[in-house]
């Protein structure tokens, strides 16, 4: 319990450094983006964009820079991100809300699977040590997992949906279609997340197995396992029980480190497919200057990259009982 | 990517025991050795290979290039030809040329990113782990912090406010933002170095910190530092790639990633010109896949278990074949164990290395052996082989020799068949608890999938069974569902022993097990075996190198030299009329419990290296009475008044 509270004090401290970032980033660039962004804007646009801007930057006038960084944060943490330039007059919540489910259930749901069969196929692999699928494993893995996920992407994109026809090219779901909750619509979502979960998949997969397979085979050298041969156990409890649950432990360490990997290509990923979640909105927001959405979405991302990694560190204190009793 | 260092680094595995020495020591891994073992790994060669192919052209790309990449001269869209190998792109410049010329900035990024963030890791990663206190306490926070910060996102946010960022802008923030995961490392790394001897002593001799860090530190670390180049070049080029691939950064540079952005944008996949979306992907891969090759390449050299070693049986100095299964076995009435000729050899990079050389013995119902040597004779191999428990990290093979216990060749039995011997008739108990005990599990779970492995008792019958075996060990039974984490060593190193009687073995093979121990609790656990042998009737082999140790307890002495067998004979016989010079030589460098006191002469010189033992008898070389005919040839064993002794100086006698 000491273990996870002290993780939730490093993650207060982390969301609180990636704020003050997305305050101080546009300061420190030359020429001070924030202010020159400001003045540019002044008098082009309507005055509820310029407000908006004020907010996301936390720019007001007559207060000192000090004045302006608190009161940015208390923003912030009530969930004031100001209001987006290209759906004005959205709140700014409002949009991040709306992307949200849709890459939280693509995503989420391709990391999970890529984890626990990357895991498997891993930990399987190096069991069966020297064997033909361990050997071809870690060179076809290292080059499958150096593809960048766009590139990925666009290939399968031409090839199963403009050259075979099987799966629609992008699009979370088919624009005559409105969001609903019914089967035709759940089965039209389904059918337009097969690609991109599928390159998620394939390029994420990789380092997983990779990881897994090097831990197993430390583990494989330590003595409980030697014991556990001794003891006459059966190879498959062996396998779970006494190498799988040790070196999974490693794996789910790295796990923050890797998962920085999969929120860039699923960020590309969904920009190639058009996917209206949160980093298709992200990249648009780039593209159009929409720098309050854009600030929104990163924080939202750094939000959930933080709880994935929280998800991360409950499992190790579940599998692993020198976690729970760290003091 | 640099996700698949992420275990194999974070744990280094240890050295593995036994005469398999190629692991790099944390002193040896000097650029020399570094090179040769990287000639010898397929996936480093082929890393350097592609690294290499990419530098010429990023060098020469106008030599190399057939046309400029920026000139629109040729009709647009063309298809692959004999001109244009790539075709064309929509305003009519050659792919092939553009991709030519595109290598030079994915080349320079992915070195310059590598060199900036490997820098920033060891200066953070060393200080920290080095100076410790509450400087590390800040950079290892900064560090995780910036390790779990979304970098990519986080890059986009900067470049979307500086919209034309230059290559150097480029490189510093990706360098900037990319260290945290090789410091991190590095700065373990530094933490356990800290404890080494040689750190000790170089502060002791009052060297300067800088001179500690640059001359004692860094080198040990070579491998690590190239590993945290390797994976931050990955992370560049992927990164970059990405970047330039969303129309961040400059758009008319020359580079893989800004070619798939204009492929993208003019969609070159459905206007038929394939190739211009799908070359400068390859070459990102390409590269990439040469990073993360050679990263993976490295640590394979620097955890060897990593790698398969094949025993080459056709160069065993003798092979001879193993012993033939229909044969019946006839065993004295009264012996449990035999063991005949029993020959082991490890593969190593330098060829096949015997170390545990035809070794035969025999064991009485009830008796206590124990096995002696130096570390590396071999003897706890020949333990581990009798009980079929070889493989890594102690790689043996039995080449030669039969086990025959209960009547049967263990050495033939099958991994099923043997499951069924295991632990009922014959357990092992291992040198440190603390790493013979799964960490995860209870002590009870680790009982209970024993018990559940060898009866179909309930789990009632087993929470007995699992009491009475500790209380038989003197801990108190409210333990039984403790980690091993939560006992401390000596009850630890009990359950252990508590563990190996859940089934009243016949025959108990302990390593070493109080070596781990001070030296009362030695003792007192050594009472303890000894009080259960006698109570329960198995016969017990202990390995240790304490000689005075078993000296009150067992029976009969093994001392094992080289691989072979020095001397055999009764524990009171060895003691008293030591026969061998190596047993002479092992009595004199240990202190007399009984006799007077005498100076401790100890042994000069050191093993022979079994890759290559002396002709004749192996101790020759440290041999205080050798003579000529000691190294003439092969030394037979000679029986002397019940004892076996293998030295010439005895033959008379025998």
């Amino acid at each position: 319990m000491r273990f996870i509270l002290r993780r939730l004090g490093f993650f207060v401290v982390t969301l609180w450094a990636a704020i003050t970032l997305n305050f101080f980033i546009p300061r420190l660039m030359p020429g001070n983006a924030a202010e020159a962004m400001m003045t540019r804007f002044h008098g082009h646009i309507n005055p509820q964009s310029l407000h908006a801007l004020e907010v996301a930057f936390g720019v007001k006038a007559h207060q000192s820079l000090v004045g302006q960084y608190f009161s940015y944060l208390g923003n912030t943490v009530r969930g004031r991100f100001g209001t987006s330039l290209t759906f004005f007059p959205d709140p700014v919540m409002k949009d991040v809300l709306q992307a949200l489910p849709w890459t939280l259930v693509l995503v989420g749901l391709t990391t999970i699977l890529a984890f626990v069969l990357g895991t498997m196929i891993g930990l399987v692999g190096a069991w069966r040590r020297g064997g033909l699928v361990d050997s071809a494993m870690p060179p076809i893995f290292v080059i499958t997992s150096a593809f960048p996920y766009f590139w990925i992407a666009g290939i399968a994109i031409w090839l199963f949906s403009l050259k075979l026809n099987w799966l629609p090219h992008g699009g979370g779901y088919d624009p005559i279609d409105t969001p609903a909750w019914t089967w035709h619509f759940a089965h039209d979502a389904f059918v337009h997340a097969i690609l991109p979960a599928l390159t998620i998949l394939v390029t994420a997969i990789g380092g997983w197995i990779l990881t897994m397979r090097n831990n197993t085979i430390s583990v494989l050298t330590e003595d409980y396992v030697r014991m556990a041969r001794a003891k006459g156990l059966r190879p498959w409890r062996i396998m779970w029980t006494y190498a799988g649950r040790n070196a999974i432990l490693p794996n789910l360490a790295g796990f923050a480190m890797s998962l920085g990997f999969v929120v860039a290509g699923a960020i590309l990923v969904e920009y190639v497919f058009n996917y209206p979640g949160v980093g298709y909105y992200f990249l648009d927001a780039v593209t159009n200057q929409d720098y309050p959405l854009m600030q929104g979405l990163f924080l939202l991302i750094t939000v959930a990259v933080l709880t994935a990694i929280l998800a991360a560190d409950v499992a190790t204190a579940f599998l692993d009982p020198r976690t729970r009793d760290m003091r | 990517m640099s996700a698949s260092s992420v275990g194999a680094t974070d744990q280094l595995a240890t050295p593995p025991a036994g005469p398999a020495p190629m692991v790099a020591e944390a002193r040896s891994g000097r650029w020399g050795d570094l090179w040769r073992a990287v000639g010898r790994s397929k996936k480093a060669v082929v890393g350097v290979l592609i690294l290499l192919f990419f530098t010429v052209l990023a060098v020469f790309p106008g030599q190399i290039a057939p046309y400029s990449p920026t000139a629109k001269i040729f009709p647009p869209a063309l298809g692959p030809s004999s001109q244009h190998w790539l075709g064309t792109t929509n305003v009519g410049e050659d792919i092939f040329s553009q991709l030519i010329w595109g290598t030079r900035l994915s080349l320079v990024i992915a070195l310059a990113v590598g060199a900036v963030a490997t820098l920033l890791a060891v200066l953070v990663g060393v200080s920290a782990g080095y100076l410790g206190g509450a400087t590390d306490g800040f950079l290892s926070l900064v560090t995780d912090v910036i390790l779990v910060l979304p970098i990519f996102p986080l890059i986009i946010v900067i470049a979307a406010y500086e919209k034309n960022a230059g290559l150097l802008t480029l490189i510093v923030v990706l360098g900037v933002l990319g260290w945290s995961y090789g410091a991190r490392q590095l700065r373990s790394q530094t933490l356990s170095l800290r404890r080494r001897d040689f750190l000790e002593s170089a502060r002791v001799r009052g060297e300067r910190r800088s001179y500690v860090i640059l001359h004692e530190i860094l080198p040990t670390m070579t491998s690590l530092i190239v590993a945290t180049f390797l994976g931050s070049a990955v992370y560049a080029v992927l990164t970059a790639a990405g970047l330039q691939f969303i129309g961040l950064g400059d758009p008319s540079s020359q580079s893989w990633g800004t070619m798939l952005y204009w492929a993208q944008s003019n969609e070159a996949l459905i206007a038929g010109m394939p190739l211009w979306a799908i070359a400068p992907g390859v070459c990102v891969a390409l590269l990439g896949a040469a990073f993360a090759l050679l990263n993976y390449a490295f640590d394979e050299i620097s955890s060897p278990a990593l790698r398969v070693r094949k025993l080459d049986r056709a160069r065993l100095p003798s092979v001879e074949p193993s012993s033939e299964p229909a044969e019946p076995v006839s065993v004295e009435e009264g012996t449990i164990l035999k063991v005949e000729e029993l020959t082991v050899a490890y593969a190593t990079d330098g060829g096949p290395v015997v170390a545990v050389d035809h070794v035969d013995l025999e064991l009485a119902r009830g008796e206590f052996l124990a096995i002696v040597g130096e570390s590396g004779c071999g003897k706890s191999t020949l333990l581990y082989a009798i009980a079929r428990l070889l493989g890594a990290p102690m790689a043996g093979e039995i080449v030669g020799g039969r086990v025959l216990f209960q009547g049967r060749d263990l050495v033939l039995l099958e991994e099923k068949q043997l499951r069924a011997v295991r632990w009922r008739d014959l357990s092992v108990v291992m040198q440190s608890a603390m790493n013979a005990l799964n960490p995860v599990l209870t002590v009870a779970e680790q009982m209970r999938d024993a018990c559940r492995a060898h009866s179909d008792w309930s789990n009632a019958e087993i929470e007995v069974r699992s009491r009475e075996v500790l209380r038989l060990v003197s801990i108190d039974p409210v333990h039984l569902h403790s980690y091993p984490h939560q006992l401390s060593g000596g009850m630890r190193q009990r359950a252990m022993i508590a563990m190996a009687l859940l089934f009243t073995p016949e025959l108990i093979i302990m390593d070493e097990p109080t070596s781990a121990l001070d030296v009362v609790a030695q003792r007192s656990l050594m009472m303890q075996i000894k009080e259960l042998q006698e109570e329960l009737g198995f016969a017990v082999i202990f390995v240790t190198h304490d000689m005075s140790l078993v000296s009150h307890f067992s029976d009969r002495l093994l001392v094992m030299y080289a691989g072979q067998v020095a001397e055999l004979s009764q524990t009171s016989e060895l003691f008293d009329r030591p026969l061998h010079p190596y047993s002479q030589g092992l009595l004199g460098a240990f202190p007399s419990i009984r006799g007077p006191k005498v100076r401790l002469t100890g042994i000069p010189g050191s093993p022979p290296n079994l890759a290559n033992p002396p002709r004749g008898c192996r101790f020759a070389p440290r041999c205080p009475s050798a003579e000529p005919r000691c190294t003439a040839g092969e030394i037979p064993l000679y029986p002397v008044n019940g004892s076996l002794v293998r030295c010439v100086l005895v033959e008379d006698a025998s």
